[in-house]
């Protein structure tokens, strides 16, 4: 269940940036996930919906987009996506390859609201 | 009135702050620090065990449980430091917990710190702990399959250790397979077969440690 530990660290790092920017609701959370980190959209979002409850992220949309793995192989120089998670090249089968996407673990955008000024 | 505001920052970004902190002091105490993950059961705490009076550097233990602090008793007998830390539900260990630790382990003196990680081969591998570098242990009788299942620890380690090789006479584990999935991961990382009853392995096991101290302490001068 790493949905869940990974749920608390998005709750945790969009607590922080609230505080920061004295933002009060989050309506929505735009994620990239790489397809390396093995994430189960509905999962997380089932995660996240529990350890929001009392928090400015109480309800809050998360909209997860997922990457592929992406590499580029240093053998025949040719850039591949894989379906699967390892890191042989599918043109030659060297294992000389360079990621270039798939570990991504980012908040991308929020959509927020700040305090209402009377 | 609600706004879209762009982010773009790391999800684990307030945990790597703790991270960056342990590995700051590991960096000017000159010790090298390695998180030990597998599965329940695969052979840690035994390969911790084993290695007491094999090695030529010190070393002491973070133990990472849920509950109980067996594993920390273990190593005490065997006469080697440990501080238990219990996660109490939590399926891994994370740098804040870890820098707290370190505040009540007297580390001053020690060459190698190990942070055994809970049992589990998904979560610990998310989660950076402000170590030099993670180390995957597999037992022969969890079966072949499990770099694939779980790529994201083997593609990470900077080494792979297959414990529980006595029992390849009585069980179904097909080695070749095992070690070409790890190679398509994590092309680098050497695989070190081990016998922790018997001892073998340990050899090679303890000399890739010192290797990695003594380059840690090169770069460092």
């Amino acid at each position: 269940m790493h949905e869940l530990s990974l749920a608390e660290a998005i709750n945790k790092t969009v607590k922080e940036l609230c505080a920061r920017s004295e933002w009060v609701r989050v309506r929505r959370i735009v994620l990239k996930v790489g397809h390396m980190r093995q994430v189960d959209a509905e999962l997380l979002s089932f995660a996240f919906d529990v350890v929001a409850k009392g928090t400015v992220s109480e309800g809050a949309e998360l909209s997860i987009l997922e990457l592929p793995i992406v590499f580029r192989c240093h053998a025949c120089g040719k850039a591949i996506g894989g379906e699967g998670t390892t890191f042989a090249c599918t043109n030659c089968g060297s294992t000389n390859v360079e990621l270039l996407s798939g570990m991504e673990l980012t908040i991308e955008s929020m959509e927020v609201e700040s305090q209402q000024v009377l | 009135m609600s706004e879209i505001v762009t982010i773009q920052q790391a999800v684990m970004a307030e945990d790597e702050k703790y991270a960056f902190r342990v590995r700051e002091s590991m960096r000017e105490k000159k010790i090298l620090a390695v998180n030990i993950i597998g599965s329940p059961g695969c052979g840690k705490t035994t390969l911790l065990e084993a290695m007491a009076s094999r090695t030529d550097f010190s070393f002491a233990v973070i133990e990472g449980d849920l509950e109980t602090s067996r594993d920390a008793e273990r190593l005490a007998t065997a006469k080697i430091k440990a501080l238990q830390i219990n996660t109490k539900g939590l399926c891994h260990l994370e740098a804040h917990v870890v820098e707290k630790a370190l505040s009540s382990l007297d580390i001053d003196s020690l060459d190698v710190l190990f942070i055994e990680n809970v049992g589990n081969l998904v979560c610990p591998a998310e989660f950076d702990l402000g170590e030099d570098f993670k180390v995957a242990v597999s037992s022969t009788p969890e079966g072949a399959d499990k770099p694939l299942k779980y790529p994201m620890l083997f593609a990470q380690a900077k080494a792979v250790l297959l414990t529980k090789m006595d029992l390849l006479p009585y069980i179904r584990f097909d080695k070749e397979m095992f070690l070409r999935d790890v190679r398509s991961l994590n092309p680098k990382a050497p695989v070190i077969e081990l016998d922790l009853l018997s001892g073998t392995g340990i050899e090679k096991w303890v000399s890739f440690l010192s290797e990695r101290l003594r380059e840690k302490r090169a770069h460092a001068v």
